[in-house]
C-alpha cells in the first residue's frame, strides 16, 4: 500500500522544480559598467524583456499588414529619413534628422532634397546610400508588392539619386503632407533584397528573415514563432554610444491577464498597453509604474446613412443627445483614463477647436427632435414609430472588445428611455468588417485612428465610400470641399481654420456619434530608465533605454 | 466507443486482421476526405476573406484584386477546391497567406510543442488516475474512496481554462515558484543541456497540470470502477482461494484485466489532447497547434486553417485506429477472435 500512496514525483524533485533559482529564470545578464543604480547615469549593457499579446507577421513590412508590434520591431531595425516627434499637442508635429541629416524644399515646393548622413552602413558593413532610398520607393509603389500604404506615394513622380548622399523627391503637386508622404516607409537594403524580384516577394515572407539586415539601433538575433523575438545591439548603428541595452526580448503572450501576471512577477519589464483594471494592480507595486498617454483612436457609433432611419442629421443628433456618454466613459474608463469624444480631431491634437463642447446628455431634447420628425409612440408600447414602422435597429460591436460590448448594452438601455430599440449584436471582428464594408448593417461601434497629417478624407470624404473607411456612407459636398482644401495647404499650420470648420460641420451633422477618446497605459519596471512610450511608438527611442542592475 | 465486429468476433466479421485493417484504412481515408471537403467550403463560406485583414490599412481596390489574383481567390470556388485537392495529393499544403511561409513549416514548428504538452497532460492524467483510482478501489465506500471520489468530482466539474487560471494564480502569482508561460526562460540558451531540460520541465508543469487534472477526474473514476468490477469476478475469487497474497491477486491478476480498457482510453485521449489544448495554449503562451489555429482563423488564413484542420482530423482518425489495434494486441480474447 505504501507504494501506492507515494506522490507522482518524489518530493525532493518536486521541491527542486519549484525552486526558481535552480532553473535560471531571472538569471539575466546585467550591466557590467557605469555608476551605481539610481544615480541617473545611463549604463551600458543588460536585457529588457517586453511582453506583447500579438506577434509580428514578418520583417519586411511592405508585404505584411501593419501591426503595432510589427512596427515596433521594424522601426528599431530599419529607419526613416526623418523622425516625426510626438509633440503635436500645441503645434504641428516637428521632425528630427534620422538617416537624413538635413532636407530642403525647392522654391515651388515640388522638389524635396534629403542629405543623408555620411557614416551610414548596413549591419553587414555595406554603405547605406541614396540608391537604397530610391529602390525602397520603387518597392513601395510596385503593384506586385501591393504595400498597404502605397497610396501615400501617389503624388510622388520620381525619386532621383543625385549622389550617394543626396536624394530628391519630385512631387506632382503641392499639399500639406508632402514631407509625411516622402518619409512614409522604411529605407530597405537594396544590395541584399533586390536579389529577389518584386513579383516573388509576396510568396517568400521567410526569405527576408533569412536575409535580414539592419540600419537601426538593433538587429534581429532570433525569432521563435509563437514564443519570442530577440533584438540585439547593432554595432554598426550610426548614433555613437547607442544603444545602451545589449538585448531587448519580445515575448509573445496571447492572454493579456497572463501578461500582467508576468509583469507583476518580474518576468517581464515592459508592456505597451494594460487595461485600466490591470493598471490599478500595477500601481500598487512600488517597483512598477504606469505611463499614460492619450491614444490616437476615437471610438464612435457609426450610423449607416444609406438606411432611411439614419439619413437625417437631426435624427442622428437626437441619438447623440439620448446617449449618456459621460456615464459610459466614467464606467468604462475610470480614473480619468477616458473622456467624451467630440470630434475626430482629438482633444490631444493642436488643431482641435477647444471651444467646441460635446453635445450634452439631454433625452428630453432628443424626444422633442424625434417628435418633430414624426417619431411618436402611436400604439403605446413604449417604442417610437412612424408610418407603422418602429424605431428599431441592430447595434454591432466586435467580440473580444469588452469596452465596446459593454457600451452597446448601456446604449441599448439609454435609447430605450426615449423609445428607441437598439439590439446589441456581437460579431467576430472579420465578420463585422465584412458586414460594415458591404453596407449590411444599421449601426456599429467602431474605432478609427488619425495620424498627424490630420487628413480626415479617409473617413469622411464621399470618395472614401468606395475606396476607404467611410463605410457608413456619409456624403456632404460641402465637407468634401473643406477636406480637399485643408489637404491642399502647403503648410499644415495654415489649415487650422479649415480644420475648425470641418470639426463644426461634423459636430452639426453627427455622421457618427463620438463616444470616447481613451488613454493608453504602458506599464514598466522602474529598473528600466529613460523609456518614453508615446503615441508614435511604445519603443520610442529604444536606443536610449537603460537598466540598472538588479538588487 | 464500441469495438468493431471484426475484433469482437461478430457473426459477419471478417476474420482476418489484414481485411479489418484494409477496411479501417479505407474508411479513415474517406472520412479524412470528407472532413477536408467540409472544412474547405465552410471556411470559404465565413464572411470576409484574407484580403480583409488589409482593409483597415486602406489598400485600394486595384491592390486588393492584385492580392486576390495572387492568392487564387478570384477563381471560382470549385476550381479553388480542385486546385487545393490536386496540391494536397502531391503532399503540398500550400502557403500561409498571413505569414507567407509554408503551412507544413508552421505545422512542423507547432506540433512538437503540442505533442510535448499532450504527453505531459497524459502523464498527469494517467499517473493520478491510476494511483488514486486503484487506491479508491481497494476499499470501496471507505474513507479514502469517498475523499478521492469527491476530489475527482471537483476537477471534473471545472473546465481546463479555469483550472489553468487558478494554477497561474496559485503558483505564478500568489506563490511565484513556476513560470506562467512559454516553453523556456529568457536566458535558457546560457544554461547547460541539463539545465535547459530542467527549465523546460518547469515550464511544462503548469500547462500539463491544467490539462491533465481535468481529465484525471473522469479517468480516475473509470479506473476505480473497472478495478472494483474485476476484483469481484470468479477468477479473482479463485485466485484468493488458492491462497495467493492480496497484493499478488491485485497486481498480477486483477489489474491486467481491469486496465485493458484503459489502453483504448489512452489512445483516444491523446488526439483529443492534441486538438483540445487551444485555451490552455493561449493562457500559457504555449507555442502549439491550438494557438496557431486560433491566429489562422482570426486572419482568415485559408491554407493554414485547412492544413491545421486536416492534420487534426488525421490525428484523431489515427488515434481511433491505434486504439482498436492496441486493444486487439492487449486483450487475448480479441486476438483469438481476430
Amino acid at each position: 500500500m505504501n507504494r501506492m500512496r507515494r506522490l507522482p514525483l518524489p518530493p525532493l524533485l518536486l521541491l527542486a522544480l519549484l525552486a526558481p533559482h535552480l532553473a535560471g529564470c531571472g538569471a539575466r545578464e546585467e550591466p557590467q559598467q557605469g555608476g551605481p543604480a539610481g544615480d541617473g547615469t545611463p549604463q551600458r549593457g543588460g536585457t529588457v524583456v517586453t511582453g506583447w499579446t500579438t506577434e509580428p507577421l514578418g520583417i519586411n513590412d511592405l508585404i505584411f499588414p501593419t501591426t503595432a508590434v510589427g512596427s515596433e520591431v521594424h522601426f528599431r531595425v530599419f529607419q526613416h529619413l526623418v523622425e516625426e516627434q510626438p509633440d503635436f499637442a500645441e503645434h504641428p508635429a516637428t521632425f528630427k534628422p534620422q538617416l537624413a541629416e538635413s532636407w530642403e524644399w525647392s522654391d515651388d515646393h515640388k522638389v524635396l532634397t534629403f542629405h543623408l548622413r555620411k557614416n551610414l552602413v548596413w549591419s553587414d558593413g555595406v554603405p547605406l546610400t541614396a540608391e537604397d532610398v530610391r529602390w525602397s520607393w520603387q518597392a513601395q509603389v510596385h503593384p506586385a508588392v501591393a504595400w498597404d500604404s502605397a497610396y501615400m506615394k501617389e503624388h510622388i513622380r520620381d525619386v532621383e539619386v543625385v549622389d550617394p548622399q543626396t536624394v530628391r523627391f519630385h512631387f506632382t503637386r503641392v499639399y500639406a503632407k508632402q514631407l509625411l508622404d516622402a518619409n512614409e516607409g522604411l529605407i530597405l537594403p537594396k544590395h541584399a533584397w533586390s536579389r529577389l524580384p518584386f513579383e516573388k516577394w509576396r510568396e517568400n515572407g521567410t526569405w527576408f528573415f533569412e536575409n535580414r539586415l539592419a540600419a537601426g539601433p538593433f538587429r534581429i538575433e532570433s525569432w521563435t514563432a509563437q514564443q519570442e523575438m530577440v533584438l540585439v545591439r547593432n554595432e554598426r548603428y550610426w548614433e555613437k554610444e547607442r544603444p545602451y541595452l545589449d538585448r531587448v526580448v519580445l515575448r509573445f503572450v496571447p492572454d493579456a491577464s497572463s501578461l500582467t501576471t508576468q509583469l507583476l512577477n518580474g518576468e517581464i519589464d515592459f508592456i505597451a498597453q494594460v487595461s485600466p483594471a490591470d493598471a490599478k494592480r500595477v500601481r500598487e507595486r512600488p517597483e512598477l509604474q504606469v505611463i499614460p498617454f492619450w491614444s490616437n483612436l476615437f471610438v464612435a457609433v457609426a450610423w449607416n446613412h444609406s438606411r432611411p432611419l439614419f439619413a437625417d442629421a437631426e435624427v442622428r443628433r437626437a441619438l447623440t443627445l439620448a446617449i449618456d456618454r459621460r456615464s459610459i466613459v466614467e464606467t468604462l474608463w475610470p480614473g480619468g483614463t477616458g473622456r467624451v469624444g467630440i470630434s475626430p480631431l482629438l482633444q490631444s491634437v493642436w488643431a482641435h477647436d477647444k471651444t467646441l463642447q460635446p453635445w450634452p446628455y439631454d433625452p428630453a431634447e432628443a424626444r422633442k427632435i424625434l417628435a418633430a420628425r414624426g417619431w411618436k409612440d402611436g400604439d403605446g408600447d413604449g417604442l417610437l414609430d412612424r408610418g407603422g414602422k418602429k424605431f428599431s435597429f441592430e447595434l454591432l460591436s466586435n467580440a473580444g472588445n469588452q469596452a465596446r460590448n459593454d457600451a452597446a448594452v448601456m446604449i441599448q438601455q439609454q435609447l430605450r428611455q426615449v423609445g428607441i430599440e437598439a439590439t446589441p449584436r456581437i460579431l467576430e471582428f472579420n465578420t463585422l468588417v465584412a458586414d460594415t464594408r458591404s453596407g449590411h448593417f444599421d449601426a456599429a461601434i467602431t474605432g478609427a485612428t488619425i495620424d498627424t497629417s490630420l487628413d480626415l478624407s479617409g473617413n469622411f470624404h464621399s470618395r472614401s465610400i468606395q475606396d476607404g473607411d467611410n463605410f457608413f456612407r456619409y456624403s456632404s459636398p460641402a465637407l468634401d470641399r473643406l477636406l480637399d482644401e485643408a489637404a491642399g495647404q502647403k503648410n499644415i499650420a495654415d489649415a487650422a481654420p479649415l480644420l475648425h470648420q470641418i470639426e463644426h460641420q461634423l459636430h452639426r451633422d453627427q455622421p457618427v456619434t463620438f463616444l470616447w477618446e481613451s488613454q493608453r497605459l504602458a506599464a514598466i519596471n522602474r529598473r528600466v530608465h529613460d523609456a518614453r512610450p508615446n503615441l508614435q511608438s511604445a519603443f520610442f527611442h529604444l536606443q536610449d533605454w537603460w537598466v540598472s542592475p538588479r538588487p | 466507443m464500441g469495438l468493431p465486429p471484426a475484433l469482437t468476433g461478430g457473426p459477419r466479421g471478417d476474420p482476418s486482421v489484414a481485411g479489418f485493417l484494409l477496411r479501417r484504412l479505407t474508411a479513415s481515408f474517406l472520412l479524412l476526405f470528407a472532413v477536408a471537403t467540409g472544412v474547405f467550403f465552410l471556411v470559404h463560406a465565413a464572411p470576409g476573406d484574407p484580403t480583409d485583414v488589409f482593409e483597415g490599412q486602406r489598400i485600394n481596390r486595384e491592390q486588393r484584386e492584385t492580392l486576390r489574383h495572387l492568392y487564387g481567390l478570384d477563381r471560382p470556388l470549385g476550381e479553388q477546391y480542385l486546385r487545393w485537392l490536386a496540391a494536397l495529393a502531391q503532399g503540398e499544403l500550400g502557403l500561409s497567406l498571413a505569414q507567407q511561409r509554408p503551412v507544413a513549416t508552421i505545422l512542423a514548428e507547432a506540433f512538437p510543442a503540442t505533442l510535448l504538452l499532450a504527453t505531459g497532460a497524459i502523464a498527469v492524467e494517467f499517473g493520478i488516475a491510476l494511483l488514486l483510482g486503484i487506491a479508491a478501489a481497494r476499499r470501496p465506500g471507505g474513507y479514502a474512496d469517498q475523499t478521492i471520489r469527491l476530489g475527482s468530482l471537483v476537477f471534473v466539474s471545472q473546465p481546463p481554462f479555469w483550472i489553468a487560471l487558478m494554477l497561474v494564480l496559485l503558483f505564478a502569482h500568489l506563490w511565484p515558484v513556476l513560470p506562467a508561460s512559454h516553453m523556456r526562460s529568457v536566458d535558457a540558451d546560457l544554461l547547460s543541456p541539463a539545465g535547459r531540460a530542467w527549465d523546460l520541465l518547469r515550464h511544462l508543469l503548469l500547462p500539463s497540470l491544467a490539462l491533465g487534472l481535468y481529465n484525471a477526474g473522469s479517468t480516475l473514476r473509470f479506473v476505480r470502477g473497472s478495478v472494483i468490477e474485476v476484483m469481484g469476478t470468479d477468477y479473482i475469487r479463485a485466485a484468493r482461494a488458492r491462497g495467493l497474497s492480496e497484493r499478488r491477486v491485485l497486481w498480477v491478476h486483477g489489474l491486467r484485466n481491469a486496465l485493458t480498457p484503459l489502453i483504448q482510453l489512452f489512445a483516444l485521449s491523446f488526439p483529443q489532447l492534441l486538438n483540445g489544448a487551444l485555451l490552455t495554449e493561449i493562457i500559457f503562451a504555449w507555442p502549439g497547434l491550438g494557438r496557431a489555429t486560433f491566429a489562422a482563423v482570426l486572419s482568415r488564413d485559408y491554407p493554414l486553417i485547412l492544413g491545421l484542420t486536416l492534420f487534426s482530423a488525421f490525428v484523431v482518425i489515427l488515434g481511433n485506429l491505434l486504439a482498436d489495434l492496441l486493444q486487439a494486441a492487449a486483450d487475448p480474447r480479441v486476438r483469438r477472435h481476430a
